[in-house]
């Protein structure tokens, strides 16, 4: 009897479950709608920007002919914007694949806390790789550049600002003979983080492809200082 | 007496195998759960995306202006024929202070770490100070007069001192950051969780002053991709 009665209020408190996921979906129709219509208004204004640069670009080029000193500016621009990150990139280097465990019999584990992977391990990463003479990197296609942030938000990870979540999927365009071993190494990073129980891939590649930061660099408040 | 014994043991098995199944099903959608599609966000979540989306979008439409502000600027010097020197030496610049290839300077905040007998500051107290700071809108960051640019890291050198691109430094740390002050210092003054509070509770001596006129040096090394093309 009592144990009748333990599955019966078990299947009405999935039951009731079922229904106030059911409700909560509905009521948020409305914010996903407007998600999707921000989003889509973000992709064509990016668009927008994305033509009007390659506008100026073509400007500055016809602009800068009237002197050698010119002609050197435009060039130097350019250069700068590979280092801004503000161009995709391309070259050897590592791609490193990160990814929760999901055979893990729950059962088992007390602390689930080191199968999951935290915003710490990848600015360790990323920090491990540009000691290592990194050129670029890249982590789920968010281009790391010298204002990215990688923070935790409630259990997901923002990198730019942007969220990212498992598979976790790091790019790096540098020597890999020197980024591999740095990272791969026994009692390394990687392995301490395979150990506790992340899926770890690392793979050397000839063709990496790292795309562009799609953020925008704020300067409001620097100005040159040495004048 | 005895069979009834049974039948409950029984039955109190094929339940608890039926509910440790739930269970494990339950497990294996929530593993299989794509946390950033749109289908699985919570109505917070929903917001914050929302706003960040709005906001993103303010900052691109400003940028759009400044471009065509840009771009009109060009056409005036080919529609003249006069020299594009100045615009060019403009943009350069603005890219030169954010690179790091310029000195700089501005209001902001500087942040002093410094070690105690009992708490020493480490190259990861300072990576998530970097972070932080970023993530609050810092525009130019030095520690100890070395400038942090996109491809700077941090390491320990053993307990003694601590590696920025490859130069050693040594408490006490000042880390100098240059963006809107008040966002500066509410994003690491936030209570409990915020950076400084962190710190603090770990027994660490960290303190933050507001500063109007803050001047970061330029970096010293060579800025170029080796291997990126």
């Amino acid at each position: 009897m009592l144990l009748v009665m333990a599955i019966c209020i078990q299947i009405n408190t999935i039951e009731a479950a079922t229904i106030s996921v059911g409700t909560t979906l509905r009521d948020n129709s409305d914010l996903k709608d407007e998600l999707l219509s921000c989003q889509g208004k973000y992709e064509s204004l990016y668009k927008e920007l994305e033509n009007k640069e390659k506008q100026l670009e073509e400007v500055r080029l016809s602009a800068a002919t009237k002197s050698e000193e010119d002609t050197q500016n435009e060039i130097e621009i350019k250069r700068n914007q590979v280092l801004l990150g503000l161009t995709e990139v391309t070259g050897q280097g590592i791609i490193i694949r990160l990814d929760e465990n999901r055979e893990v019999n729950s059962e088992e584990v007390l602390d689930i806390n080191g199968y999951l992977v935290h915003e710490e391990d990848l600015l360790y990463i990323v920090n491990e790789l540009f000691n290592s003479g990194a050129d670029a990197i890249s982590i789920n296609d968010q281009r790391i550049v010298s204002t990215t942030s990688i923070v935790c938000d409630g259990n997901i990870i923002r990198i730019n600002g942007k969220m990212v979540g498992v598979p976790i999927t790091i790019k790096a365009i540098g020597y890999p003979e020197r980024m591999d071993p740095a990272l791969s190494r026994p009692g390394g990073y990687l392995q301490l983080m395979a150990n506790q129980g992340v899926v770890v891939t690392v793979e050397r590649s000839e063709n990496i492809t790292i795309p562009k930061f799609e953020g925008v660099y704020s300067y409001e408040y620097i100005t040159r200082g040495d004048e | 007496m005895k069979k009834g014994k049974i039948t409950i043991t029984i039955t109190i098995g094929l339940t608890f195998l039926i509910l440790t199944a739930v269970i494990f099903i339950q497990f294996k959608t929530i593993n299989q759960t794509d946390i950033t599609s749109l289908e699985n966000m919570r109505e917070d979540e929903l917001r914050t995306e929302i706003s960040n989306f709005k906001q993103k979008s303010e900052e691109i439409s400003k940028q759009i202006e400044e471009t065509n502000l840009k771009i009109a600027e060009y056409e005036e010097t080919i529609s003249t024929d006069k020299e594009a020197s100045e615009l060019l030496e403009k943009e350069l610049e603005q890219q030169n202070n954010l690179l790091g290839k310029n000195d700089v300077k501005g209001s902001g905040v500087i942040i002093t770490l410094t070690d105690t007998k009992e708490q020493k500051i480490t190259a990861q107290d300072l990576r998530e100070l970097l972070n932080q700071l970023k993530l609050a809108g810092a525009e130019a960051i030095s520690i100890n007069g070395q400038r942090i640019v996109y491809d700077s890291y941090l390491v320990d050198i053993g307990d003694t001192y601590i590696s920025v691109n490859g130069e050693g430094i040594v408490s006490p740390y000042e880390v100098k950051a240059i963006g809107n002050p008040t966002y500066l210092e509410s994003g690491l003054s936030k209570k409990q969780y915020g950076y400084i509070d962190t710190k603090l509770e770990e027994g660490k001596d960290v303190v933050l002053t507001r500063q109007d006129n803050i001047t970061i040096n330029k970096y010293n090394g060579d800025l170029n991709m080796e291997y990126a093309t």
